[in-house]
């Protein structure tokens, strides 16, 4: 080890060294010097004497500062050469090695940059852990995440000291008319706290002054806006407009209203959305309603405060609220999450398991490589076991070995960074929906990460074979009289270990994959209530600007299902002010109860609230439970009536008929009215097959018209190809007003587990690679044993054993390294289900079922691997093994 | 693996006690008689080959006229390599002699 350190301080104090040198050859010259002296010669002299004497001191530190630095390289670049020269003498395996190892670095390199992106990088906003999103709650409705009411943050505001600023917003479409066609751009109204409390300032110009807030005084979300109104654009929506650095002081058309455009936010700049397109200023210090649970809240925390001191005051005011304003607030509570959560959501959770499950896979990959470069080194053992006679010392053979895996990591190393960063380049074709996917970039911690992968990989994949190396040395040179008789247990010991590794470590990730497959196929097959198929979505925002009277967006609405039936290929044509599944539309709650009961009894609850056509039943397939659906007859004029949805019928009246009663809405703006329920409609998976179905309560649009509509149509072909006409339609009936964006209903409800989908493909990618992996090596295995034993297996045949045997011998061998393999990959898996839990729906953990399948399927697999090589075992000639003897 | 003369020269000198480089130069001239005269690019190059391959280990410390010197130490496998070479030159010079010695 002395050397070894010797070495390593020569390369790392180089100029240390030097000096050291210099100062050691002085001493030297010194103490001849001085002998001299002594013995009376004068000190010149004595010098010239010396020097003629032993040298030069000049030239011996240049002579040794050129062997020290020669003989690091040199020995660095004879290694390499060596083991270079090794590899190229098995340009398959070596390119296999390199490939298994590539791909398994590469691919962790990549899910470490999503991980690193999404779920580590703290948001890029300043003091990102301080910032919360707040949430009505109301637990008695079982509602966790509510919207806020614009009347409680202006009392939380008043009555908190916990927050630096709170602010309310409300997405919603407007539409953009100039030069060009008109478009649905996602517009934010925001409160006066919004961009302060954030702490992000404008890329150009500025956030809104007070009295800009001041003047954008509407309480409906619909309602038209103040006078002199300004806006705020995103840096995509800037760009795309031009990207103008003067547009500060220019106008835009916003539903028809002029806008000033006072500033332009930076990029990556993605609140309360990532598909913000600008923001406009909103007051909400008026009296506003305590009931609408709609307005998103984001609010900073003050500095030192913990999330949960945060919320408890929160609640407390609540509490206070709750006594002075029964009849809203009574049951309603208040709930904080981090916004860095909020926007990560349940990506963070299948990050980290994919993130995993490549570990695992880069483990097989390594194991993969470990045993190849075994056996490599095993048919190698005779020309070790010369090299050791003829005098090359141990720790060079071994420094040889470890060379060879570290040229293979490190080629590995490259090949993974090309795929890793192929990967980036490609993950927005493959997914657009990931949260933060603007801020994935790669940084030094990614770097650091697949450095470290590669060396860590070289050490995995280098280091069995080194240590068995390192036994077996003192053996191989023994061996060398006889190298095919001796040495046949503890070799394989390595060797299995291997094989049996992989093989556990493939289990396990194909019961995880297994496990998601089942839990997609039941969010797949789950009857979420309504039919998507061959429904074509279509969000329309009418302004208030145009559309100010009920009669005209009914007349507006009328028109347009007159239009879009009319269209070939148009079954039925429906609207509602929301549907399910769909990001767009007001989705909010209202107060009901029924007629009879206190207005702050129990049976007051919250339900969702949908303005819907007659059209709306038919188009979505919804199952009508009881009574009757909404149809013509439901006129402006005639009996106010209502829909209820099986949920909110078993709540109020469980037991009973919900049809023919009379059910009150405390519909603010509008007052409370009793409204007679004609029907009860089936229930809805509003948020896809992981929600459950929530109150509803459905009103025909004729009697309640409403701004915003999602039109829905079906047709018995492919949705898509209604997109062209359905643009033109609306294009006709009002040029100002198109659709946001067309999407078939299917994409929309496939949208929500989309996260399940991908990480269950990728799961079984990883899966498959690993089967793949472990079952080559279970072949390989076989097949060297096979090799290896030949001579045992000709004379076992001279002797008359039969080839049943042989084959019996063989594949018990390969199938009790499977059974091992299985058997502890079963385990490990079992131990480790725990951690899927939260992606799974619809399977338990341990799911038997995901077990015997994989049992079933690696046992198939594995079988297939054993019959090869035992087939050739039977195919061994024992005359020509018997010669060779 | 034999060593050359001179490594085996040094490491003979460094059996008994640590000395530095003009300490071993002078012990090798001296044993020699005179016969050897070790020069310094001679001397230290071998001195870091010998300190590379492990078999002596040098640290600084202070020499006897008070000044700081390098002192070098056998090594635990530089008294084995020195124990097996010795005999190994030994039986060269033996068989050496008998070659040069022979009546031909």
């Amino acid at each position: 080890m002395t050397g070894l350190w010797r070495r390593i301080v020569e390369i790392t104090r180089r100029r240390a060294v030097d000096r050291e040198a210099a100062e050691e050859l002085a001493h030297h010259v010194e103490m001849l010097v001085a002998r001299k002296v002594e013995a009376g010669v004068d000190e010149a002299e004595a010098r010239r004497q010396a020097r003629i004497e032993i040298g030069s001191v000049e030239s011996t530190l240049e002579q040794l500062a050129e062997e020290r630095t020669g003989f690091a390289f040199e020995q660095l670049g004879r290694e390499v050469t060596y083991a270079a020269r090794i590899l190229r003498r098995s340009p398959g395996l070596t390119l296999l090695s390199v490939a298994t190892l590539g791909v398994g670095i590469g691919v962790s390199t990549l899910l470490f940059v999503l991980v690193n992106a999404i779920v580590l990088r703290p948001l890029p906003y300043p003091e990102p852990d301080r910032l919360v999103r707040i949430f009505d709650t109301n637990l008695q409705a079982g509602m966790h995440r509510a919207g806020v009411a614009t009347a409680n943050i202006a009392d939380w505001r008043l009555r908190s000291s916990s927050f630096e600023g709170i602010a309310g917003y409300y997405s919603m479409g407007r539409t953009l008319s100039g030069n060009s066609d008109a478009e649905v751009l996602i517009a934010a109204q925001v409160s006066g706290d919004f961009f302060a409390l954030v702490r992000v300032p404008p890329h150009l110009g500025r956030a809104f002054s007070e009295d800009e807030t001041r003047r954008a005084q509407f309480s409906s979300a619909v309602a038209p806006i103040g006078p002199d109104p300004v806006v705020m654009l995103s840096h995509g929506l800037w760009r795309r407009l031009g990207g103008d650095p003067s547009v500060v002081g220019r106008t835009l058309t916003l539903d028809r209203r002029v806008f000033k455009v006072v500033g332009v936010m930076p990029d990556r700049f993605a609140l309360p959305q990532p598909d913000i397109d600008l923001w406009i200023p909103w007051d909400l210090s008026g009296n506003q309603p305590r009931d609408q649970h709609y307005v998103g809240a984001i609010a900073r925390l003050k500095p030192g405060l913990s999330v949960g001191q945060a919320e408890d005051e929160l609640n407390s005011v609540a509490g206070q609220l709750a006594l002075e304003h029964p009849a809203t607030n009574r049951g309603w509570g208040v709930r904080l999450a981090p916004l860095h959560d909020e926007t990560v959501g349940d990506t963070a959770s299948v990050l980290w398991v994919l993130l995993a499950a490549v570990g695992l896979l880069l483990l097989v990959a390594c194991a993969n490589v470990a045993l190849l470069s075994l056996m490599r080194s095993l048919d190698r053992s005779g020309e070790t076991a010369v090299r050791l006679a003829l005098g090359a010392s141990p720790a060079r053979l071994l420094r040889e070995f470890l060379m060879e895996s570290i040229l293979i990591a490190g080629l590995g190393g490259a090949l993974g960074s090309v795929i890793a960063a192929a990967g980036l380049r490609l993950l927005p074709v493959f997914t657009t929906d990931l949260p933060r996917l603007r801020e994935v970039t790669v940084d030094s911690r990614v770097l650091v990460f697949g450095t470290g992968l590669t060396i860590l990989s070289a050490i995995l994949s280098g280091m069995p074979q080194a240590w068995r190396q390192s036994r077996m040395l003192p053996a191989a040179g023994r061996s060398l009289t006889s190298p095919r008789l001796t040495d046949t247990g503890r070799r394989h010991v390595f060797r299995d270990a291997m094989v049996v590794s992989q093989v556990a470590l493939a289990v396990i990730l194909m019961a995880g994959s297994g496990l998601l497959v089942r839990s997609f196929l039941h969010l797949r097959g789950a009857d979420p209530g309504f039919d998507p198929r061959g429904v074509l979505v279509a969000p329309i925002f009418l302004d208030s600007q145009a559309y100010n009277s009920g009669e005209r967006s009914r007349t507006y609405y009328r028109t347009l299902f007159e239009r879009l039936t009319a269209l070939p290929s148009v079954l039925s044509v429906g609207g509602a002010t929301t549907v399910p599944t769909s990001p767009l539309g007001p989705d909010f709650e209202r107060p009901v109860w029924p007629e009879k009961a206190a207005p702050d009894s129990a049976r007051r609850v919250p339900a969702s609230v949908r303005m819907v056509t007659p059209g709306y039943f038919r188009t979505l397939g919804l199952r009508l439970a009881d009574g009757r659906a909404i149809d013509d007859r439901d006129a402006p004029k005639s009996t106010p009536v209502l829909m209820v949805n099986e949920t909110l019928a078993a709540r109020l009246w469980p037991g009973e008929r919900a049809v023919g009663r009379r059910l009150v809405v405390d519909y603010s703006t509008a007052g409370t009215y009793p409204y007679e329920i004609i029907g009860v409609v089936g229930d809805v998976q509003f948020r896809g097959p992981r929600s459950d179905p929530q109150p509803e309560i459905y009103f025909p649009h004729n009697q309640k018209p409403y701004l915003i509509m999602n039109v829905v149509l079906k047709t018995a072909g492919d949705p898509h190809a209604l997109i062209p006409a359905v643009r033109r339609t609306l294009k006709d009936v009002d040029p100002q007003k198109p659709a946001h964006e067309l999407i078939p209903l299917e994409e929309l409800l496939g949208a929500t587990y989309a996260r399940d989908r991908q990480a269950m493909v990728a799961l079984l990618v990883f899966a498959g690679t690993a089967i793949f992996l472990a079952v080559l090596s279970v072949y390989g295995v076989l097949a060297q044993r096979v090799r290896e034993r030949s001579r045992e297996i000709g004379l076992r045949m001279a002797l008359g054993a039969d080839a049943s045997s042989l084959v019996g011998w063989v594949a018990t061998a390969g199938l009790r390294l499977l059974a091992i393999g299985l058997a502890a990959g079963l385990l490990a898996a079992w131990g480790l289900s725990g951690s899927l839990e939260r992606l799974l729906v619809g399977v338990a953990p341990t799911d038997a079922l995901t077990a015997a399948v994989v049992v079933g399927l690696l046992a198939g697999i594995g079988l297939v691997a054993t019959v090869v090589p035992s087939w050739r075992a039977t195919r061994i000639d024992p005359v020509t093994i018997l010669r060779q003897g | 693996m034999a060593l050359e003369k001179l490594d085996l020269l040094i490491l003979k000198t460094l059996l008994l006690s640590p000395r530095h480089g003009y300490g071993i130069g002078q012990r090798i001239e001296q044993m020699s008689g005179g016969v050897f005269r070790i020069t310094l690019g001679a001397l230290y190059p071998a001195l870091q080959r010998l300190e590379r391959s492990g078999l002596v280990k040098g640290s600084w410390s202070t020499s006897e006229n008070n000044r700081r010197a390098r002192y070098y130490t056998l090594t635990a496998a530089g008294r084995r390599r020195l124990t097996a070479s010795q005999k190994a030159w030994e039986r060269t010079v033996a068989a050496m002699m008998r070659v040069l010695h022979a009546e031909e």
